[in-house]
């Protein structure tokens, strides 16, 4: 078997690459000294609290905080009116009539759910902010909340923005392949209305920010858990009346992210308003309770699906009109009803595909890029229905799945909408992950444990985790939306006594992005990971960025890596250059080495530092045409192209990891309890840069689909829009207790299309909303059961039993 | 007029004083009064455990706790397993075996496993989800958790701690 | 996320504690706060006064006293559970008490703060009335006993007069052939019940059932003794039929909550599952 190099540019074996050191990260993390924004005291620093609408929907009459001000210990109190002083509204991305709305980082004039920010207080602790609030008078005029897509769509539907004049933000339809041809050959047309919850990313750190204004500079550090601040500095230079060039943001460690860590820029701009105002640093730690209302939500999508197929099973063509209800306000939206776009047939390689998709707004929280963006629901949509076709034709939905899986040696795939699947192989994936849990035995057990009135059922699924995207895709939304490509920014600078450096535009929240970027570099420079130094967090004055700055998406081993590899190439042919001056060699002759230059076969040598002496402190000695010091920047584009706007087709992202997920479980026909007796994963993200931290995300990923699944929901009344779901006694994070032990296994199908072979991973795609749905519906199946929606608590499958069995 | 008084009680072996009132909680007199920030706070209903310290040798959530019912204490919080530089083997476990990823349930998972294994120094799997069932991970979904645990058990049975 | 200003009491004795609930109004007695203090945090409840009793000496022990076990009011729920004598002798007590919320939870909650929270859906409370147990109850003027049966009244609210304070919680000795089970039905193990069941046979030298007691937990305001699957047991051989035809009667007279977790149908009929659940699995452990 042929060596694994590091890159052709580069052909140094990897030794480092692809190892599973231990991080760098965990030292601090496990000694409790890792930093986090609520960790940060900052001298003369005050502490705010929200206070926050108990309506879903209403009119503020009045606000009046004449005795909150008046409480000792109060500083300051922010409403509309400073609000309307600091801010133009955001922009939108979404063409008229919706580019219209009105979004502001507070409540303005009105209340559009519950739990949207109505006033912020600073004072000198956060007990008396919290006291302060409940002194703010407000007077509420209550309108009738509108909490169904389907409802918002309705004319008579109560206005969420009444000036854009309609719910509908967005509505447009993509026509891929001939769908009508499809359904006139079909031999049977399969229909299914499916609905996908809404849960969130939930990490156990909420959010944080702490604003301190320097009147001295003029500078405003702003500190904050947001995943990819850079991003949103669009948002906040268009809308916040502050000088962008003074504005300096600061990520220390992050507990997380998951995606709900995207939008957190109205409390950045909202905090900052207080302290500038309060005249003092102030610090903001988000309650359990603000985030489940507030702070984001993924998208929720109802589905009207009809599927065209043959006999044998094969799917000629797909036709769906998605609601996706999307909360009170745009704000990355209508992104996630977009992003179906990145897979578009999902694994599967039928070519005829109409999407209707429309973004609803309505009365409930606003939502986010949670965990699979708009993929999610899409991809188990496809799953859902997939597994229906094979159930109407009487064929193993295994086996249909299989027979529709995009071949091996059909990659690269172009799927409908344009989407070009790097590599991977899903009929092997999916058959590993079934012998992971002994599919056939089941299987033969399967008939006699129904007579024994044991409901146990297998599943089975295949997610693709789309990663590094195109931002171009937001042009397929709205054609003047100046936004296009991918991109990444490091910096690496060699010391002067040899010692590396790396500085990357990148938000790490568990990632542990330093380890594997010090993993990347010393298989450059042959050293240890020990050897280099990732300047740990983000501060957006040392650490290169560009708008696309940030650890999302599943992209960093693409797009980071690429900038960090782009960067370490940069500083080697820099160093190369000089030690080949002073070893009289050429730069191709030269070996890295433990730490030093060598002429390849010799043992002739120069140290990093010797290196580093000529670029500091003795440039005269360095040859003609050299700069002095040892420093590059390097920024890593992604090599994309812009849409074809005629027939909305786009390649969105360069790489395709992909989850194949398997499970036994067992409903208790009784209750409609679901246990998960076996669950396995196989996991293929292409060339992995440590393998101990991919693991580690599968099971985070598959833990998180498995609690979306079976546990958590956002739950909202149905008359007030009040969220019921509102602290974590109902919003059911799963404990030890229910997650099961998870088997992983691994496949490398390397990307074609990036410099290492690396895909994006880290999202991991939810699987086990397809694998979990799907054995429910196999362990039912004797009473026909069809699962049609992604959460599935006990009394929901009981009450399915029940109507089954009448 | 807010009562305020100082509290003695004594953090990781040393005797520590510190205002508080009576509404004042102690996971925020541990980390605003006396400055350790390793405990730390993920929920308002004293779910998460991400708070979970040892007080008089049993885990609690410091959440929910008053800092007057400190009072007198022995408080060991995760600031003060590692001695003179030098992990605890619970620390190195979860180190070794990737029992972490943004780490900020950690300190509180450290604390319950340190209790678990206090009482029962060869826990099956069972009794170690059950111990940690107080503590909530959203990175790890708790496989690596439990890992780690086991091999802080095999870790302390062979060195002692 | 903080509870609002109170002032905070710490009396040294439980004399002390009582006449201290008696001169303040508004004050609420402090155990292992696993409870109380959550909801000061969400500032659903915000007493003026909170009298902190987890100093008082001599409040936590287990012991067994003319055939009953007798527990100390701030006995935990860590100790409760693990207690050799009320694992033996009232194993019930035990079960239910290891079902509460999690390890730290148990560390600090404490038997006589479940039960004078009074939430039907916890579990001690349901494995109390099935055992009839007592309370011992101090106010300034003296002492009385409150049996279970009468000790609970509604939601959150128990027989107790705001100047009195549980000093000792009173469960019999199992007799002999006496098989229990504490079973919920929960979205996570550790939470509050949908539906709950504490079931309690005992049956005579001939195996007949002589006495059963049944109790449901989140089937009403508060736990509930299920008398008509009692009745269906009392002077019956526990067969299997028996079992099943006696719970089918376990949702009469309930009035179950209904929210996000379950509606009140749903746990109406959860109540008969579990408690034939329960009543298989007593009967299963009964011993010689």
């Amino acid at each position: 078997m042929a060596e694994a190099i590091l890159s052709k540019e580069i052909p140094v074996p990897r030794k480092w690459v692809g190892t599973p050191i231990k991080t760098k990260e965990a030292p601090r993390l496990i000694t409790g000294r890792g930093r986090f924004v609520d960790d940060i005291k900052i001298p003369n620093m005050l502490y705010a609290a929200f206070l926050r609408s108990p309506y879903a929907h209403a009119k503020i009459k009045r606000i009046d905080t004449s005795k909150a001000e008046k409480l000792p210990g109060v500083v300051a109190v922010v409403t509309q009116e400073d609000v309307l002083k600091w801010c133009k509204p955001y922009p939108q991305i979404v063409p008229p009539p919706a580019d219209k709305l009105l979004d502001y980082p507070i409540a303005v004039d009105k209340v559009r759910f519950a739990g949207e920010p109505v006033a912020a207080v600073a004072a000198t602790e956060r007990a008396i902010a919290e006291d302060a609030c409940e002194l703010i008078e407000v007077e509420y005029e209550p309108l009738p909340p509108v909490l169904d897509a389907e409802e918002a769509l309705k004319p008579d539907a109560p206005l969420v923005h009444e000036e854009v004049g309609t719910n509908l933000a967005w509505h447009e339809v993509f026509d891929y392949g001939d769908v009508d041809k499809a359904f006139a050959e079909a031999d049977k047309v399969i229909s299914l209305k499916l609905h996908h919850h809404r849960y969130g990313g939930a990490p156990t750190e909420t959010h944080a920010v702490v604003a301190d204004y320097d009147k001295g500079t003029g500078v405003l550090t702003i500190y904050c858990n947001n995943q990819m601040p850079m991003f949103c500095m669009a948002l906040i230079g268009l809308s916040f009346n502050f000088p962008t060039d003074k504005i300096r943001i600061i990520t220390p460690d992050i507990g997380g992210g998951f995606g709900s860590k995207i939008l957190s820029y109205t409390y950045m701009m909202l905090i900052s308003i207080l302290a500038l105002k309060a005249g003092r640093p102030v610090k903001w730690m988000e309650d359990r309770r603000e985030y489940l209302a507030a702070g984001t939500h993924c998208n929720e999508a109802t589905f009207y699906v009809e599927a065209a197929v043959k006999k044998d099973g094969t799917i000629l063509g797909i036709k769906a009109k998605t609601l996706h209800d999307v909360g009170a306000y745009l704000r990355y939206e209508p992104v996630g009803a977009l992003l179906w776009i990145q897979v578009s047939s999902g694994p599967y390689r039928f070519k005829n595909l109409r999407m209707d998709v429309n973004a609803l707004v309505t009365n409930k929280g606003p939502v986010a890029p949670i965990r699979g963006y708009g993929r999610i629901q899409h991809l188990w949509m496809l799953e859902r229905t997939v597994e229906q076709v094979a159930r109407q034709l009487s064929l193993d939905p295994i086996e249909v799945k299989l027979k529709n899986y995009v071949r091996p040696e059909e990659m690269p795939y172009v799927a409908p909408s344009g989407a070009t699947y790097d590599s991977g192989d899903y009929p092997t994936a999916l058959k590993k992950a079934l012998q992971m849990i002994n599919y056939e035995a089941w299987r033969k057990k399967q008939k006699e444990l129904w007579k024994q009135g044991r409901y146990i059922g297998i599943g089975a699924a295949l997610f693709q985790d789309s990663g590094t995207n195109n931002f171009a895709q937001v042009r397929l939304i709205y054609k003047n939306n100046p936004f296009s490509g991918n991109s990444r920014m490091a910096e690496m600078w060699m010391d002067e006594f040899g010692r590396i450096i790396v500085a990357v535009g990148s938000n790490p929240h568990g990632q542990n992005h330093e380890t594997v970027v010090s993993q990347v570099v010393a298989d450059v420079f042959g050293v240890t990971p020990d050897d280099v130094f990732v300047v740990p967090g983000f501060d957006s004055w040392v650490h290169g960025w560009t708008g696309h700055a940030g650890t999302y998406a599943s992209q960093f081993a693409v797009s980071g890596i690429g900038a960090v590899f782009g960067a370490a190439k940069k500083l080697r042919e820099k160093i190369a250059t000089i030690a080949a001056h002073m070893l009289k060699a050429k730069p191709e002759e030269l070996v890295f080495k433990d730490g030093k230059v060598w002429v390849k076969g010799t043992d002739r040598s120069v140290a990093f530092w010797q290196v580093a002496n000529l670029a500091y402190r003795n440039n005269l000695e360095l040859p003609e045409g050299v700069e002095p010091g040892l420093r590059v920047v390097y920024a890593w584009k992604g090599p994309f192209k812009l849409p074809d706007m005629k027939k909305k087709t786009l390649n969105a992202t360069l790489t395709y990891s992909y989850q194949a997920h398997a499970c036994v479980v067992e409903v208790d026909p009784e209750t409609g309890k679901v246990k998960i007796l076996d669950y396995a994963v196989v996991d293929d993200c292409g060339v992995p840069i440590n393998p101990g931290i991919v693991e580690g995300q599968v099971h985070g990923s598959a833990m998180n689909g498995i609690a979306a699944a079976l546990y958590e929901e956002y739950v909202y009344s149905k008359d007030t829009g009040q969220l019921l779901s509102s602290t974590f006694m109902d919003y059911l994070f799963p404990t030890t207790l229910e997650i099961p032990d998870i088997k992983v296994d691994h496949m490398i199908s390397p990307s074609p299309f990036t410099e290492l072979g690396t895909k994006g991973v880290g999202e991991g795609s939810l699987v086990p909303l397809g694998s979990i749905a799907g054995a429910i519906e196999d362990a039912l199946s004797p009473l026909g059961v069809v699962i049609t929606d992604s959460h599935n608590p006990p009394e929901r499958i009981y009450r399915m039993i029940k109507a089954a069995k009448k | 007029m807010v009562e305020k008084r100082k509290i003695k009680l004594t953090v990781n072996g040393v005797e520590m004083e510190g205002e508080a009132e009576p509404r004042t909680l102690l996971v925020h007199f541990i980390r605003d009064t006396l400055g350790l920030t390793g405990t730390h706070i993920g929920c308002d209903t004293g779910h998460c455990g991400c708070c979970t310290i040892i007080m008089n040798g049993v885990s609690v959530k410091s959440c929910m706790v008053l800092a007057y019912q400190a009072e007198g204490a022995n408080i060991l919080t995760i600031e003060g397993l590692a001695k003179e530089g030098k992990l605890h083997p619970i620390q190195e476990a979860f180190w070794e075996n990737h029992g972490l990823q943004c780490g900020y349930c950690t300190p509180g998972q450290i604390m319950s496993t340190y209790f678990l294994l206090s009482r029962k120094p060869k826990p099956t799997e069972e009794e170690i989800r059950r111990g940690l069932e107080g503590n909530y991970c959203r990175c790890t979904g708790y496989i690596n958790i439990i890992k780690s645990v086991k091999a802080a058990a095999e870790k302390m049975a062979k060195g002692g701690s | 996320m903080i509870p609002k200003s109170f002032d905070y009491l710490r009396p040294s004795t439980l004399q002390e504690a009582v006449q201290m609930l008696d001169r303040y109004e508004e004050s609420k007695v402090l155990a292992g706060g696993q409870s109380l203090i959550a909801l000061m945090k969400l500032r659903l409840a915000a007493p003026k006064y909170i009298v902190d009793i987890t100093r008082i000496p001599g409040l936590s022990y287990v012991k067994e006293e003319r055939g009953k076990l007798v527990i100390g009011a701030l006995t935990t729920h860590d100790t409760v559970e693990n207690s050799p004598l009320i694992r033996q002798k009232c194993p019930i007590l035990s079960e239910a008490a290891s079902r509460i919320g999690d390890q730290q939870i148990r560390n600090r909650g404490t038997i006589a703060g479940t039960l004078c929270h009074a939430d039907p859906s916890a579990d001690v409370p349901t494995a109390f009335l099935a055992l009839d147990g007592e309370v011992v109850a101090l106010s300034p003027s003296g002492e009385r006993v409150i049996k279970a049966s009468e000790f609970f009244v509604d939601f959150f609210t128990t027989a107790l007069n705001p100047n009195e304070v549980v000093r000792e919680v009173r469960v019999p000795v199992f007799s002999p052939r006496t098989g229990s089970a504490y079973i919920k039905h929960a979205r996570r193990e550790g939470d509050f019940a949908i539906a709950a069941v504490a079931a309690i046979v005992t049956l005579d030298a001939k195996g007949v059932c002589k006495s059963a007691s049944i109790a449901l937990g989140s089937a009403g305001p508060t736990p509930l003794r299920a008398v008509e699957v009692e009745k269906a047991l009392v002077g019956k051989k526990l067969t299997d039929d028996v079992i099943v035809a006696a719970s089918e009667l376990a949702d009469r007279g309930i009035s179950p909550p209904s929210d996000i977790h379950g509606s009140a149908e749903y746990r109406a009929e959860m109540a008969k599952v579990f408690t034939k659940r329960a009543l298989r699995l007593a009967v299963s452990r009964i011993g010689g």
